[in-house]
């Protein structure tokens, strides 16, 4: 079956000796047999300015016909909407995505984002949390974005394609019956676990609503791999969330 | 061999209503290749359980032990604050009934004194003690345990085998706090699958002291089994986390149960 690998993210987080490299891409999608990834710059995220850890994103991916890119966008850069202009000229751009908690706004904010990004028509993704807020570091100390603000964001801007990430398992139940009445909105599954945890989230909004997301090189990607494996679900279901599914909430072209 | 030191029933608390959620990890852990699941029922998932609730707990993992015997190693759950009924219960339990181990979560730190006879009675009966341990930014128990409170554990009961549960909860500085003490094991439970941190248990403990672990139903077999497979190792090291190193963990209490000890052995 083919996969998308819908968050990913090249680059160096600056918490743990942890660095995405393009050759370690390479070995993880053959390893998984992943064929499309979307990656993000990590860099990007810690920037005032994430223009430039993009820019080194899409130079690192120019090329790369299976290697799509989210760049990171600041809303508090006064030329956001700029560089979304710019980022929309490159083939390989089909998602931006927005940290609201690294940036310190509300994630209801990001609802003007998602339209603009629409206008271009590029997805949002909307970054709840990196890593297991127990484990923080007291200089990162950030709380997790509000999961129900971020589907108050898809349904302020009904003609965007919004993807949820990170999001755990209880939280996607929290908000499944809103959720359920947006067609433009996904959740990938980077963060959900749990016995039966893929059922229980198609359960909750549908499997056409879940992407497959491996969150490489944060997590291992094998456990994101053997968690889809596992889940009890209809093998078209399985096939629309490793990849089918990919192709819609970021308009994906066939290749 | 795959086992899985480290998982619960479920979240009823009451057995009829464990009976109904069990047979999904049952299948998980058959879709894996995972062959021993140890068990262990938190009495009511309470902070201080009293002992009529540890027991129910306990009397829920006998009953699925009964019931899947060439499956379910019973961990025997007790609260050290309840020193009399938690030694009579690993009597009940680990002596006559059989359960594998003794499970210690937050009713009080792995470094208070009360655990005390209970890690002796353990390293008597020669089974491990699974002890919960996080460094928790957001700690909400009194009775967590750091890594550093089982440490303490380690070095006062030397001869008693303990796995300090959540590999990703220990982090880095957990790791350096347990690599000390020969008898001190860590679990890889718990937590999102973090790349590296398998390797880096290896690197600091040796593999031979990494043990494979779900926390089921809690996590996934496929999320944990990953983190495994994933990491840089060679097959040896995978495969005394898998089971080498749980086989040898739980191999002293099983020779003395027939069939289950020589499944195992």
């Amino acid at each position: 079956m083919m996969k998308v690998d819908t968050s990913a993210f090249l680059g160096h987080w600056p918490f743990r000796p942890i660095e995405g490299t393009p050759a370690d891409l390479g070995r993880m999608m053959r390893a998984n047999g992943i064929a499309h990834v979307v990656l993000s710059p990590l860099e990007g995220l810690f920037y005032i300015d994430p223009e430039p850890a993009n820019a080194a994103l899409l130079c690192q991916i120019a090329e790369r016909r299976n290697l799509w890119a989210a760049p990171i966008l600041s809303l508090l850069i006064p030329d956001w909407q700029e560089q979304l202009d710019a980022l929309a000229g490159n083939a390989q751009v089909r998602a931006v995505r927005v940290a609201p908690t690294f940036d310190g706004y509300e994630v209801k904010a990001c609802a003007a984002a998602a339209k603009a990004a629409a206008e271009r028509d590029l997805t949002l993704i909307v970054q709840l949390r990196m890593e297991d807020e127990r484990h923080h570091t007291p200089v990162l100390n950030l709380p997790p974005a509000s999961v129900s603000d971020a589907v108050d964001v898809a349904a302020a801007a009904r003609r965007s394609r919004v993807v949820v990430s990170a999001a755990r398992l209880p939280e996607l139940l929290e908000v499944s019956e809103k959720a359920a009445h947006l067609p433009n909105l996904w959740f990938d599954i980077s963060h959900f676990d749990g016995l039966d945890c893929i059922q229980r989230a198609c359960q909750a909004v549908g499997a056409r609503r879940l992407l497959f997301s491996t969150s490489w090189p944060f997590f291992y990607a094998r456990s994101a791999v053997l968690k889809v494996e596992e889940a009890e679900i209809p093998a078209q279901r399985r096939q629309a969330l490793l990849g089918g599914n990919a192709r819609r909430a970021f308009a994906l072209p066939r290749r | 061999m795959i086992i899985d030191i480290h998982a619960h029933p479920g979240f009823a608390h009451d057995i009829a209503g464990l009976r109904k959620e069990f047979p999904a990890a049952l299948r998980a852990a058959d879709r894996h290749g995972v062959r021993w699941i140890c068990l262990n029922a938190i009495g009511d998932w309470s902070e201080s359980p009293k002992p009529p609730a540890v027991r129910r707990g306990n009397d829920a993992v006998l009953e699925l032990m009964r019931e899947h015997p060439q499956r379910v190693i019973g961990f025997c759950y007790v609260n050290p604050r309840y020193s009399e009924a938690a030694l009579r219960e690993i009597e009940r339990c680990v002596v006559r009934e059989g359960m594998g181990g003794i499970k210690l979560w937050v009713s009080c730190k792995a470094s208070d004194k009360r655990v005390g006879p209970i890690a002796r009675r353990a390293a008597e009966l020669g089974v491990p003690i699974l002890q919960h341990a996080w460094y928790n930014r957001l700690g909400k128990f009194v009775g967590e345990s750091t890594p550093a409170d089982v440490a303490v554990m380690a070095a006062r009961h030397p001869k008693t085998m303990i796995v300090m549960a959540h590999l990703t909860g220990a982090g880095e500085r957990g790791l350096k706090d347990i690599a000390p003490y020969p008898n001190l094991h860590v679990d890889i439970s718990g937590g999102e699958p973090e790349a590296g941190m398998v390797e880096l248990a290896v690197r600091l403990l040796g593999a031979e002291r990494v043990v494979f672990g779900t926390d089921t139903p809690i996590r996934s077999y496929g999320a944990t089994i990953g983190k495994v497979l994933d990491a840089k190792l060679s097959r040896r090291q995978q495969e005394l986390i898998l089971g080498g190193t749980a086989r040898r963990l739980l191999a002293r209490r099983l020779a003395r149960g027939g069939r289950a000890a020589q499944e195992l052995g």
